[in-house]
């Protein structure tokens, strides 16, 4: 098998997960591309982080299969899945204690060049590199947390630690971007100018983004299709705008409140 | 069927038989799972406190001739809970946010200094040769035979009664009582507890006068299924009990009094059995003889390898932790570029002098002395790598040293291998056997880590060391595990200057490549693996990968320095150098010292080597009045006093737990700095906080 | 009108790092106050310092008239503050019925409990359905309306929200919403931090506005949206 153009870079069919005799993800099938912009959705405890922790191999699935680029991934560890392409965030933030918000990325970058050895280390040639920190510097320019490049992390507010860790999963070149609540801890228009820095970094590397948002402004301006989870199964899926509109979602989801978004 | 009947009534033999040992590792696991699940504390001091209990117990009915109510209660119910309450108000309270390491760390310092300073405080002394006195009238006299094949003593009886209605008390208690839902709360978080109108500091203290006073009854009911009343017997078993605790996971308490006593029943019945095979299979009879030390380790890796909650099971972490301000930045990056300066020409200069002295001035004690400091640095950085780097609490690392010397001890003997060689294979031995070992327990998070290294020490120590192609076996008892100097072209080793020179290249050269280490890739992964392991996976770094290199670097430390250590002695001299309570030792020293800096390892080392001679004998006094013989007479201090000081420093450090040296160098960093900034009469500016610029 | 909560020129610090400049406002009886801001400016921080979380390095905290300043969080509490941390601010490793039993038993005494239970089960019903399960595996959403629950169930005599309706999904937001306000009805003063300002508006009676640790800007909620300039927003 050999990933086209064309072929989605995320596939994952009849993913199935349940604790304990309940069912938190039921036979749910979705693919997407490299470059496209998809949104999650759905009421607390829908199944959407449980999902997540199944492409990434957080929890192994009780069936079902996910392929990365054609090549099935169902057994693989985290660590080499994410080696394939798949960049996560954390609904609960997942950051490195003890390290300053440059070395988050640092290491990120570090281990996507995948040049880090032993020897190397000890003939001294561990040190961040010039061009290396230079790429950091930048991502952390994008971001707005320059100033913050040299802060530990436990010294971070909740925002600030929800985009350094966008940040941290865009050090590894990513081909598909999973974020569980980018915005939360983000107010209005921080939110606003994180959707823009990502949209402007997708556009420009082409990766894919596959976003869980409870923010439905958010998600209305920024993915193109959307698909929507309720009780671990998928119930609407399609063109973002209509799928908000659709009178199921109205009514299991969004409440009023849709409309004062 | 002849045969099949008495294997029968052995099996029903064996099992009576081992109920009451299974009942004090039912007892002793039962405390470790109740302090564990009260107060967040795997508890290393909890046969210390045991030992404590039984020993007044021992005092008041015995030497002071107290009947046995007032004693059990002054022993029992008055002290062990005030002993809880004294820990939690001087110790603990100040460590309920700190790490897995530092709390397991202050528990081992407590575990050698309580017995000690009780010891000196009421003039009492180890007992051997005499059976301690039970809580019940007749108790060693009267036996009951309830299936007429082995006879149980009336205090046998009375402790495995005692222990399962606590067990079942205590299982009420948690499962029931308002009482018991607060700690649990509080041991998760004490301030969310606090926000919910709960005094949690009332509740901690609760917790651990609970959890003591089980202790000390456990001690009071154990001590007179043994001839002797010595705190280090009460360490041993509390090492095995561990296996049981973990069968109940560290939560479940009648899981927990199960695997205790099923522990007990097992040995017995291997006891009784094993003999009948070993016949025709000679090894067998080792194996039987260490079965009992060998169990835990068996056990707990069963457990561990084949039970796979284990390995899922994390310690929930404390939803507040955000209140608290992040761990201080090491005193090196915050303190100004002229001090830094200084300090580094303060060092040269400093040991240079110290080097030029020793070399030139000192005699051969000295000499011998100066080397040990340096060879033990060397062996310490191997902690700077596991614990200061990686995060991982190991209590094996005196055994990887003694795999390093035994090592080179059989190639040198039986190869006729050159010693430097020999040395180095030895290394590389030690950390091929840290990889190895590490795989079993890669996934395992802070806690149950320690645990399994912990029994491994102690298998290597009971086990491995008796066979002959690792300790030598019975020609080694008789000739020594002997190790010669080596020569290197024109250096002869054993000229011990040489030697000494040898020993600070090799400790430079591995200070070097440590410090390196952590500043490149290795040490970033291994930040980043501590900080969060989910957050690293993220990323694409594989921890089973970064753990293993972490192991097998610290074991190739260690085992390197263990081989060196061996040289410069000319013999292994495992149980003085090397025993598993030299592993815990060692982690005290370093981490309450320091373990994130090389420096905190090298101190320790001298720490280590010369405060016997130093502060104990008062050899320093003696030489700075130029005459040995003007030494004060209270010196030497006994060694009881060297575990006191010993505990207290543990107890320092609970204070402050990024080591004492790291301390010391901040508050000296500050209050340099501060005098500079008032001489340039300017405001003191604190580095890096988010002050808007009106702090300027 | 007598003042629930007063922070009197509160200047707050984590170790080293100094957070909160000289921060006073008021949260009178009923009454609602919104505590907004950008990222990092001291809202969280603000919020713990009103709920004895975090002492003052200087200046006072009053509660109901008594000055709690450096007093532990349980005296807080017992005063009538009810605080929602933010984020996932549940015991993980007890289930969701001892999270809910733990608070309650404090505050309503032991007959209370059932009685109490019953209400947080009818706030949330979705809770009633994981009510054995470990509060540490349920879903993000999930935990924050367990720990609303804890706070909600009876009026307080000040009820401090943190991130109020972050990670819930739209509709449960409209709950917990209409729940305020009829807490507020029962006579509960409102600190709440919120990160959707329109809801905020239209729930509290004056804004209190931070910026960089010190407040920028305080008035009433109407005046609101014109006073505060929208790159009062944007200053990173
Ligand atoms: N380890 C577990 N044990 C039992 N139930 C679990 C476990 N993990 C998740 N669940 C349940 O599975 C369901 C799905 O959880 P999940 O975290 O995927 O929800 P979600 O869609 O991300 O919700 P939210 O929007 O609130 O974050 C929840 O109802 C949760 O309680
Ligand atoms: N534990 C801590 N240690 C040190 N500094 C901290 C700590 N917690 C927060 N800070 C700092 O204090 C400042 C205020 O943080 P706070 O959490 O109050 O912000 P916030 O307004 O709640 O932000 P957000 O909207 O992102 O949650 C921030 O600059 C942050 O970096
Ligand atoms: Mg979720
Ligand atoms: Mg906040």
């Amino acid at each position: 098998m050999s990933a086209t153009a064309d072929e989605p870079f995320l596939q994952a069919k009849g993913v199935a997960k349940s604790f304990a005799g309940i069912m938190a993800v039921h036979h749910v099938d979705i693919a997407v591309a490299a470059g496209e912009r998809v949104g999650l959705i759905g009421p607390n405890g829908a199944g959407k982080t449980t999902l997540f922790n199944c492409l990434l191999g957080v929890v192994p699935v009780d069936r079902g299969v996910v392929q990365l680029a054609g090549e099935d991934v169902t057994r693989l560890p985290i660590h080499l899945r994410a080696r394939r392409g798949l960049g996560r965030t954390f609904q609960r933030i997942e950051l490195f204690a003890e390290a300053t918000v440059r070395e988050h990325l640092l290491i990120a970058e570090r281990t996507r060049r995948g040049d880090g050895a032993l020897w190397k280390d000890l003939l001294g040639r561990g040190r961040p590199k010039a061009d290396e920190i230079e790429r950091c510097d930048h991502i952390l320019g994008l971001l707005g947390l320059a100033e913050l490049a040299d802060a530990p992390s436990e010294h971070l507010s909740l925002g600030q630690g929800r985009l350094l860790e966008v940040g941290r999963a865009l050090m590894t070149e990513p081909r598909l971007l999973l974020l569980d609540e980018p915005s939360s801890g983000l107010d209005h228009d921080e939110t606003v100018d994180l959707g823009r820095t990502l949209r402007d970094a997708q556009i420009d590397r082409g990766f894919g983004v596959l976003l869980v948002e409870h923010d439905v402004e958010f998600v209305s301006d920024f993915t193109d299709r959307c698909l929507v989870l309720d009780a671990g199964r998928l119930i609407a899926e399609g063109p973002t705008g209509e799928v908000l509109a659709s009178d199921a979602v109205r009514e299991a989801y969004l409440g009023t409140m849709g409309t004062v978004a | 069927m002849l045969l099949g009947a008495s294997a029968g009534s052995d099996l029903l033999r064996a099992l009576v038989q081992g109920t009451p040992a299974g009942t004090v590792y039912a007892l002793l696991a039962l405390g470790l799972v109740l302090t564990y699940k009260t107060s967040g504390v795997f508890n290393l001091a909890l046969g210390a406190q045991a030992y404590v209990s039984a020993a007044l117990y021992f005092q008041a009915r015995v030497s002071w001739g107290w009947p046995i109510i007032p004693a059990l209660l002054v022993s029992v119910f008055v002290l062990a809970p005030a002993l809880g309450f004294v820990l939690e108000r001087l110790v603990f309270r100040h460590l309920r946010s700190a790490s897995a390491v530092a709390k397991l760390v202050v528990t081992i310092g407590l575990a050698v200094a309580l017995p000690a300073i009780f010891d000196l405080a009421l003039g009492f002394h180890s007992i051997a040769g005499q059976t301690p006195v039970g809580i019940i009238p007749g108790g060693a006299t009267v036996f009951y035979n309830p299936f007429g094949v082995y006879a149980l003593s009336r205090n046998e009886l009375m402790a495995v009664g005692v222990a399962a209605s606590a067990m079942a008390g205590l299982a009420v208690l948690f499962r029931y009582t308002t009482v018991g839902l607060h700690m649990r709360a509080v041991v998760e978080s004490p301030r969310m507890t606090e926000l919910n109108g709960i005094r949690s500091d009332r509740v901690s203290s609760f917790s651990w006068a609970l959890s003591s006073l089980f202790a000390g009854m456990a001690g009071v009911l154990i001590a007179p299924r043994f001839n002797t009343l010595a705190a280090p017997d009460f360490f041993n078993l509390v090492v095995i009990a561990i296996a049981a605790a973990a069968i109940g996971m560290l939560v479940s308490l009648p899981r927990t009094f199960a695997g205790g006593l099923g522990l007990g029943l097992l040995i017995a019945v291997f006891q009784t059995f094993l003999p009948r095979w070993s016949d025709s299979l000679p090894w067998l009879a080792t194996v039987r003889e260490n079965l009992t030390p060998a169990m835990p380790f068996v056990v707990l890796f069963a457990v561990l390898v084949l039970w796979p909650a284990i390995r899922r099971s994390r310690a929930a972490s404390d939803p507040l932790a955000g209140v608290e301000p992040p761990p201080p930045a090491p005193a090196a990056t915050t303190r100004s570029r002229g001090l830094t300066v200084a300090t580094r020409v303060f060092a040269v200069v400093f040991f240079t002098v110290t080097g030029l002295v020793v070399f030139f001035r000192a005699d051969a004690s000295w000499m011998f002395l100066v080397t040990q400091a340096v060879i033990l640095s060397l062996i310490f950085l191997s902690i700077t790598v596991i614990t200061g780097l990686a995060g991982e609490i190991s209590l094996c690392q005196g055994t990887f040293a003694a795999i390093g010397a035994f090592a080179s001890f059989q190639l040198v003997t039986h190869l006729g291998m050159s010693v430097l060689l020999a040395a180095l294979v030895g290394a590389v031995i030690a950390a091929v056997v840290g990889a190895v070992l590490s795989l079993p327990v890669l996934r395992l998070g802070g806690i149950w880590l320690s645990i399994a290294t912990l029994a491994f020490a102690y298998f290597f120590d009971s086990v491995m060391v008796k066979l002959s192609w690792v300790g030598g076996g019975k020609q080694a008892l008789a000739e020594g595990t002997r190790l010669p100097r080596p020569l290197l072209g024109p250096f002869n080793m054993n000229d011990n200057r040489t030697f000494l020179g040898l020993s600070i290249i090799l400790l430079l050269i591995v200070a070097f490549a440590v410090v390196r280490i952590r500043e490149g890739t290795v040490g970033q992964t291994l930040r980043a693996l501590r900080g969060s392991e989910l957050g690293a996976q993220s990323i694409g770094i594989s921890p089973a990968r970064a753990r293993i290199t972490a192991f097998a670097i610290s074991a190739f430390i260690a085992g390197i320095g263990g081989a060196l250590l061996a040289i410069q002695q000319q013999n292994v001299n495992y149980s003085s150098n090397f025993s598993p309570f030299a592993s815990l030792f060692w982690l005290v020293l370093v981490v309450s010292l320091g373990s994130r800096t090389v420096e905190g390892a090298m101190q320790a080392g001298a720490a280590f080597g010369l405060f016997d001679a130093v502060l104990l004998k008062g050899a320093v006094i003696g030489w700075l009045l130029r005459s040995p013989a003007r030494i004060p007479s209270v010196f030497p201090l006994s060694g009881t006093w060297r575990f006191v000081l010993f505990g207290l420093g543990a107890l320092q450090f609970a204070r402050h737990p990024e080591g004492l040296v790291e301390n010391g160098k901040r508050g000296a960093t500050e209050a340099v700095d501060r005098w500079l900034a008032a001489r340039r009469e300017r405001s003191p500016v604190v580095e890096r906080t988010t002050e808007p610029e009106t702090a300027a | 009108m007598s003042a629930v909560l007063e922070l009197r020129g509160v200047s707050a610090a984590y170790g080293p790092f100094r957070s909160l400049f000289e921060v006073s406002l008021t949260v009178g009886a009923g009454e609602a106050v919104a505590l907004l801001g950008s990222n990092g400016a001291g809202k969280t921080t603000t919020a713990r310092v009103a709920s004895g979380l975090l002492a003052p390095s200087s200046g006072t905290v009053w509660v109901d008239g008594a000055d709690l300043s450096g007093a532990p969080a349980w005296r807080y509490a017992r005063a009538g503050v009810a605080h929602a941390p933010e984020g996932r601010s549940v015991f993980a490793t007890l289930s969701v019925e001892d999270n809910l039993r733990l608070s309650f038993r404090q505050s309503k005494g032991r007959a209370g409990v059932g009685a109490a239970l019953d209400r947080a089960f009818e706030l949330f019903p979705v809770l009633a359905k994981r009510r054995h399960q470990l509060a540490g595996t349920l879903s993000g959403g999930e935990q924050r309306m367990l720990s609303m629950a804890r706070v909600m169930v009876d009026a307080p005599k000040l009820l401090v929200a943190d991130e109020l309706s972050l990670g819930l999904a739209p509709i449960v937001v409209d709950q917990v919403y209409d729940s305020l306000q009829r807490l507020r009805e029962a006579g509960t003063a409102l600190l709440i931090v919120e990160q959707h300002v329109p809801h905020a508006l239209a729930l509290c009676d004056r804004v209190v506005l931070l910026g960089h640790g010190a407040v920028a800007w305080h008035g009433s909620a109407s005046e609101a949206p014109t006073a505060i300039p929208d790159k009062v927003f944007h200053q990173a």
